[in-house]
């Protein structure tokens, strides 16, 4: 087990007054993948805003190392009027590292390059980010976030509306920048395939409700009936896990 | 080319100041256009109005407190003033307000924009009935500006607008641009993005504010809009967009004057106008050729 680099300890996330979820205990320890799931509209965002130091805790301690966040955020909220290239999107990566007035260096641009080619799009480089495919502009994100050299990739809903080659695809890149780069990834979806197969850690979460721990631990029957109010069967076959609803007909 | 030269003659300030206004909306208008807050644009040119209209108040004596503060005797500048700080006033007052709220989900931007729209507009109306200016066409006419009662102070103090807007865009631009692109994330990757956002409305609002006591809120509104559209639908680059906007609003307001001059008609609205007439060229123009 790697160094611990984030700690929550009894914390309570919400806006203004309003508390969303309670009680909020885990830890994130270098190269984790840790899968963060959770039904829509349960808090997930919410957490990761906390956990990025965007939103303060109600209650509770934080404790963080001082990391280098890459962030992808979801697909959606990213869509330009301007006709910006992949180039432009990922060279913002870079920003915060620069001087406040400096312009990007040669090494600014050695970074962008290698970050496109570990996404496998560096040949869009000069395209237009508004004219690519929902796999390309998620890869641009991911690309972005590389390029900030981070401690931690943190996606948000990466696979969201994606067709199932691209999101397996995407799936498959996440979980190689986890094993051949060792960068500790926390991976937010709503989806509990996209999770279940490739984290070594899980968080559960709903409004009231919150369970952390290693895969093994968290991925039960009850408690995933506990998060989404709804009955599941879970199954390990060759090492992987098979999640069916109990009333799927 | 007669009618040129009288225009030039009768009028130098006001044709240089019509490239001036038009290339400070083309380019706050790119920004204003792509973050989709064209309503911010309408909004901040009815406070800036009702800013001019508050300052016909006299509630406090400005006028006074800068003459004998800072021992100014030529009383036209003072009194040029006190329109000109409040309707900044006013904006930088909304600007604040606004740039707060893109994190709120109770309401939607575009909710509170309208509210603070409406407000602007019926605070315009009952400061212009308190006004000790008797005629309110009089008040009206002042209120809204005319490209064509630009002067000497009025066009340094474009002139300055201008260099400070560019300046700080070129200077800020990696902050910026990575805000306005995608707040939340320059937030996750260290960069302050609430208070980028704060210097960049605050920028656009002492723009958008100053050019309308200049111009008047149809000028800047239709210059904010339609120059910057017209460089969305020509430009395959961020650059080109940017010049694009700001070329056209340099060219279109002085053949504007020129035509308004010759055909009588008012020089903003034909400025208004003539900018349509080619934003509709363009853009058949790109419906004929395909997207």
């Amino acid at each position: 087990m790697g160094k611990k680099i984030i700690e929550f300890s009894d914390v309570t996330i919400g806006y203004g007054k309003k508390a969303i979820v309670e009680n909020i205990s885990f830890s994130i320890y270098e190269n984790d993948f840790v899968g963060l799931v959770g039904p829509n509209g349960a808090g997930k965002t919410t957490l990761l805003r906390t956990l990025l130091g965007n939103l303060k805790n109600l209650r509770g301690e934080i404790k963080r190392d001082p990391l280098r966040f890459g962030y992808v955020p979801q697909r959606d909220t990213v869509q330009p009027l301007l006709p910006y290239t992949v180039q432009d999107v990922v060279m913002m990566g870079r920003y915060s590292l620069m001087g406040l007035l400096s312009k990007p260096s040669k090494t600014d641009y050695e970074i962008t390059s290698a970050s496109l080619e570990k996404v496998g799009i560096k040949h869009l480089s000069s395209y237009n980010y508004n004219s690519l495919s929902g796999g390309q502009r998620q890869r641009t994100l991911i690309a972005r976030a590389l390029a900030v050299e981070p401690n931690i990739l943190i996606l948000d809903e990466p696979t969201n509306g994606m067709d199932t080659p691209s999101h397996h695809s995407l799936l498959n890149l996440i979980s190689e920048l986890h094993v051949e780069k060792k960068l500790t990834i926390l991976l937010v979806s709503h989806l509990l395939s996209d999770v279940a197969n490739g984290v070594k850690k899980l968080i559960l979460i709903d409004k009231n409700y919150f369970q952390a721990g290693s895969i093994e631990e968290v991925l039960s029957e009850s408690n995933l009936q506990k998060t989404y109010n709804s009955e599941f069967h879970v199954n390990k076959i060759d090492d992987e896990y098979i999640i069916t609803s109990k009333h799927r007909n | 080319m007669e009618t040129i030269n009288q225009l030039i003659q009768l009028f130098p300030y006001a044709v240089l100041g019509s490239i001036l206004a038009g290339m400070i909306c083309g380019f706050l208008g790119t920004f204003v256009v792509s973050q989709r807050v064209v309503f911010l644009g309408a909004t901040l040119t009815q406070v800036a109005v009702a800013g001019v209209a508050f300052s016909f108040l006299h509630a406090i004596n400005l006028e006074g407190i800068l003459t004998s503060l800072l021992g100014i005797k030529d009383h036209s500048i003072a009194h040029n003033f006190e329109p000109v700080f409040y309707s900044l006033l006013f904006a930088v007052i909304v600007v604040l307000i606004f740039s707060q709220t893109y994190k709120q989900k109770i309401l939607t931007q575009d909710g509170i924009l309208g509210i603070i729209f409406v407000v602007a507009v019926a605070l315009r109306i009952m400061f212009i009935q308190k006004s000790p200016i008797a005629e309110v066409s009089e008040v009206e006419s002042i209120l809204k500006g005319d490209i064509l009662f630009i002067g000497q102070s009025q066009f340094y103090t474009l002139l300055g607008i201008f260099i400070f807007t560019l300046g700080m865009f070129t200077v800020f631009q990696k902050q910026l641009k990575f805000v306005t692109f995608d707040a939340e994330s320059a937030s996750a990757h260290g960069i302050n993005s609430r208070f980028w956002l704060l210097i960049f409305y605050i920028v656009v609002g002492m723009g958008i504010s100053l050019t309308t006591r200049f111009v008047g809120d149809v000028f800047t509104f239709a210059y904010l809009i339609i120059p910057s559209s017209i460089g969305i639908l020509l430009s395959k680059k961020v650059w080109q967009v940017f010049l694009i906007a700001v070329v056209v609003g340099a060219i279109i307001p002085p053949i504007s004057i020129f035509l308004a001059f010759k055909y009588d008609f008012s020089s903003g609205p034909a400025a208004v106008v003539t900018a349509f007439i080619l934003f509709l060229l363009v853009y058949l123009y790109r419906k004929i050729r395909g997207n």
